[in-house]
């Protein structure tokens, strides 16, 4: 469903991506681990389209998207959440999600009708809503909810876009570790279909959702396989208790 | 069209020197924007005042007394909008900026009109630089060699300051990211205060030797402000390399254009600019990436 | 994103019977008065769209006028098409403009997309001072106004004329509300809000800025085809950057994106400008001053600083209504 060939990327002397390659079947859900700047976001920001790869290729569906800018990846189904939310602030919850789900629709663009009053765009809104427990929130505004549920609100405009892969920044980042584990819930009651690539900082949480574990260290991927191996790799625990250590 | 070389020498001058005087204008504007992220349209109208006070106090004490007092004048009103005004736009968005500098446009206007009257004043070129001078096989008034000379003097003095001075440095550490300059212990709200206060100097003198090329009229202000703003977004916010490098485009391709396309001459320079954010929507050389 | 409430309604109807009153009572000068404000305002509607809702501070709006005023013109009185073919072409013709312009600055924020505007404005002013079919510095004469005898009215009375621009007005309202509530006004504030998310749920950014950046700018031009059929004589002058400046300090004046504002700005202004042009020639003073005042202020406008009042005596009369209750609620508890 999504591939990445040989992606790799430097800033001047600093190299952020090297040579990764990534494959995720339909319907996996697959977390990538690693410590503070390994390159993670940066790998999502390559997959998405805000930064160009200098080299390798990136493919959706089977397609070569690597050419393809931002929205029109995401209009073939790849959308993303980020790290550090990114809302509609001055508007309530219901109106970021129809935002979202209006692009999806078909409905962002029309002049003759209200996208947020249009049928499909509200059965969208409720869905999502339900998936993400917005449904008591849809009419506040983004400054009038909490910081943890502004996290789901983030998750639910991404997935207000109806994608086949969903890319998720750290989405529990900020948030204490009870509501993490009812965020991963959340995450796991969300259709089977539906491929997930997710960062995530803490390595217990990860096992939560993960079908497959990829660990990025210094943008190359040093591990990469089931949950299983990645909690009795030795490898694993020097990076993360080394990273640990260190900070 | 068949021009002799002595043809195009005198119109790179004529080239050379609107750039000079935009140059003057431009910097103050450009390091003003790119050390305080301040929008600062009023300083067309400071250009003006500049060339009425030059143009006062060459009637009582003759044109040196203007050309140095003028850029004195001009920075005490400087100091008078910064601590009135300015200090508390600060933190406002570029729009809020734009809009009380337009409302200040409005109000400096009147008030020239109220102090100096609405006819034209006229300054008498000194007599040390009077007169025509052979340069480069033309003959070129003194006057404008001398704008030439004093804007190229100026840059270096500039290029002097910001590039090899301790002040210059605090400069560029405040246009690359202030709030560190800030944490380096670099007393950042003082340095505002200077650069403006200069910023508004050099418009004053920009106004000062303008003045005797045209005549000081209450518009003189508004009518610059356009050239001015073309510059510095074609240079890019913030650095001297842009300020001279959109004088110079400007300069040049308004004397040619005149020359070679009149029917397009001032259709050009939009279209150049509107190429430049196109291509470039931050300038040629912006102080930061 | 728009929403109209009781203020709302209530200054729009206060509005709407004012000018109705005026323009059936008023001498000669007070419908000039009526008709320059009208017209201003469906100017100043069309700035509202995109710099309030979009983000877009234009600075070419008064330039746009200006194309939509000269395209009438020579379209009319040169080419000897029709009034009616004529204006629709005009707006076409601004609308294009609008598109085109908002396409190019779409990459361009804060004080670049201004700057970027400001140029294109200053383009079109310097090439109509200069093109000689314009008639230059002189200006062109002799315009038309639209005749609709057909429907038995004389556009050439100025309380007729005064009244078709009112409708045109009301009708330019209208459709600024469709436009706002519609999947792209949508979209606008989606774009206003947060750019990069919108292009990351995959809105072509860039399109919905120009489409609406043209649906302005076909209003603006508008505007100018209504200006140049009432003095019926346009001049450069009217391409101008300070009648664009003027434009944008009417919608701060009045009330950043909020519709009903802007047209609180326009009466406001031109009725101040023609009162103190009366007693003074240093009006710009008072203006300026005004200007400076109100953004300092950091208030929302006129309209905006009464509505943020009026919202909070809503607030707190909810508050107060829910404090009433609360005992009541705790005793039934208990």
């Amino acid at each position: 469903m999504l591939e990445t060939r040989n992606l790799d990327k430097s800033f001047g002397a600093v190299h952020v991506t090297r040579n990764v390659s990534l494959k995720l079947e339909r319907g996996e859900r697959r977390v990538i681990l690693g410590p503070n700047g390994a390159g993670k976001t940066t790998l999502f920001n390559q997959l998405v389209g805000e930064l160009t790869p200098d080299s390798g290729s990136v493919h959706l569906a089977g397609e070569d998207v690597t050419a393809l800018p931002v929205a029109k990846r995401a209009r073939r189904g790849l959308s993303r959440s980020y790290q550090k939310n990114t809302l509609f602030d001055g508007l309530t919850v219901e109106e970021n999600l129809g935002l979202a789900a209006a692009v999806h629709t078909g409905h962002a663009t029309q002049l003759w009708s209200d996208s947020l009053a249009k049928s499909e765009v509200r059965e969208i809104v409720a869905e999502v809503a339900e998936q993400v427990n917005l449904m008591p929130f849809l009419h506040a505004k983004v400054s009038e909810i909490s910081y943890g549920v502004r996290r789901q609100l983030e998750v639910g405009v991404a997935l207000a876009t109806r994608p086949l892969v969903l890319l998720m920044d750290e989405p529990t980042s900020g948030v204490g570790p009870e509501m993490s584990k009812g965020f991963h819930d959340l995450l796991n009651n969300l259709p089977r279909d539906l491929t997930m690539l997710i960062i995530e900082h803490d390595m217990d949480l990860a096992f939560d959702v993960a079908d497959t574990i990829t660990v990025l260290n210094y943008g190359e991927v040093v591990f990469d396989g089931l949950p299983e191996e990645a909690r009795g790799s030795t490898l694993l625990k020097e990076i993360y208790l080394g990273s640990w250590e260190n900070a | 069209m068949a021009h002799d070389l002595g043809f195009w020498t005198l119109q790179a001058l004529n080239a050379l020197q609107l750039s000079m005087l935009l140059f003057l204008l431009s910097i103050g504007l450009t390091v003003i924007f790119g050390l305080m992220h301040f929008v600062n349209l009023a300083h067309g109208s400071l250009y003006a005042l500049g060339a009425y006070f030059a143009a006062s106090l060459a009637a009582v004490g003759g044109y040196w007394t203007g050309f140095f007092l003028a850029p004195v004048a001009v920075a005490g009103v400087g100091i008078l909008l910064y601590s009135g005004l300015i200090k508390r736009m600060r933190k406002s968005g570029s729009m809020a900026q734009v809009l009380v500098t337009f409302g200040l446009i409005f109000a400096l206007l009147d008030l020239t009109r109220i102090f100096w009257g609405d006819l034209a004043l006229a300054i008498e070129v000194p007599a040390l630089l009077d007169g025509r001078l052979g340069f480069l096989g033309v003959e070129y008034p003194t006057y404008r060699l001398f704008i030439i000379a004093l804007g190229l003097a100026i840059f270096g003095a500039l290029a002097f300051v910001l590039g090899r001075t301790q002040i210059g440095a605090m400069i560029r550490a405040g246009v690359d990211n202030d709030a560190m300059a800030a944490c380096l212990g670099i007393n950042v709200e003082r340095l505002f205060f200077i650069v403006f206060c200069v910023g508004c100097a050099l418009a004053g003198l920009a106004g000062a030797v303008a003045a005797p090329l045209l005549s000081v009229t209450p518009d003189m202000g508004l009518q610059i402000l356009i050239p001015t703003l073309i510059v510095i977004v074609i240079g890019g916010l913030g650095s001297l390399k842009g300020a001279i490098a959109g004088s110079l485009i400007y300069g040049f391709v308004q004397t040619f254009g005149a020359v070679l396309a009149p029917q397009l001459a001032s259709v050009l320079i939009y279209a150049l600019l509107a190429a430049v954010l196109v291509i470039k929507p931050v300038g040629l050389f912006p102080a930061k990436g | 994103m728009f929403r109209h409430n009781t203020l709302r309604y209530a200054v729009l109807i206060f509005l709407a019977g004012a000018a109705l009153f005026q323009a059936l009572t008023a001498g000669y000068f007070g419908l000039e008065i009526l008709t320059e404000i009208l017209v201003l305002a469906i100017l100043v509607l069309a700035l509202d769209i995109v710099a309030g809702f979009g983000g877009m501070v234009s600075l070419c709006h008064g330039a746009l006028a200006g194309v939509g005023a000269y395209a009438y013109a020579l379209l009319s009185a040169k080419a000897g098409i029709a009034p009616p073919v004529a204006m629709a072409g005009a707006v076409a013709v601004t609308g294009a403009a609008g598109w085109i312009i908002g396409a190019v600055c779409s990459r361009s924020h804060g004080i670049y997309f201004i700057m970027a505007t400001l140029a294109f404005g200053q383009m079109a002013y310097s090439y109509v001072f200069e093109a000689p079919v314009f008639g230059g510095d002189d200006g062109l004469g002799g315009i038309e106004r639209l005749d609709l005898s057909l429907i038995g009215l004389d556009l050439n009375d100025s309380r007729t004329f005064a009244l078709f621009c009112l409708a045109l007005l009301g009708a330019v309202y209208g459709a600024a509300v469709l436009i706002l509530r519609s999947g792209l006004g949508r979209s606008l504030s989606g774009v206003m809000h947060n750019e990069q998310r919108m292009r990351a749920l995959g809105l072509t950014v860039w399109r919905v800025k120009a489409d609406v950046f043209g649906l302005s700018g076909m209003i603006a031009g508008l505007a100018g085809v209504l200006a140049a059929q009432h003095v019926m004589f346009i001049s450069p002058g009217l391409l101008g950057w300070t009648v664009s400046g003027e434009a944008l300090v009417v919608v701060i004046l009045g009330g950043l994106g909020t519709l009903v504002g802007p047209l609180v700005g326009a009466a406001a202004f031109v009725v101040l400008k023609h009162e103190l042009s009366a007693v003074t020639t240093y009006w710009h003073l008072v203006v300026g001053v005004i200007l400076i005042a109100v953004v300092i202020s950091r208030a929302n406008g006129i309209f905006g600083w009464v509505e943020a009042r009026w919202g909070a005596r809503i607030e707190r009369r909810v508050a107060d209504a829910t404090r009433k209750q609360q005992p009541g609620e705790v005793a039934r508890d208990a």
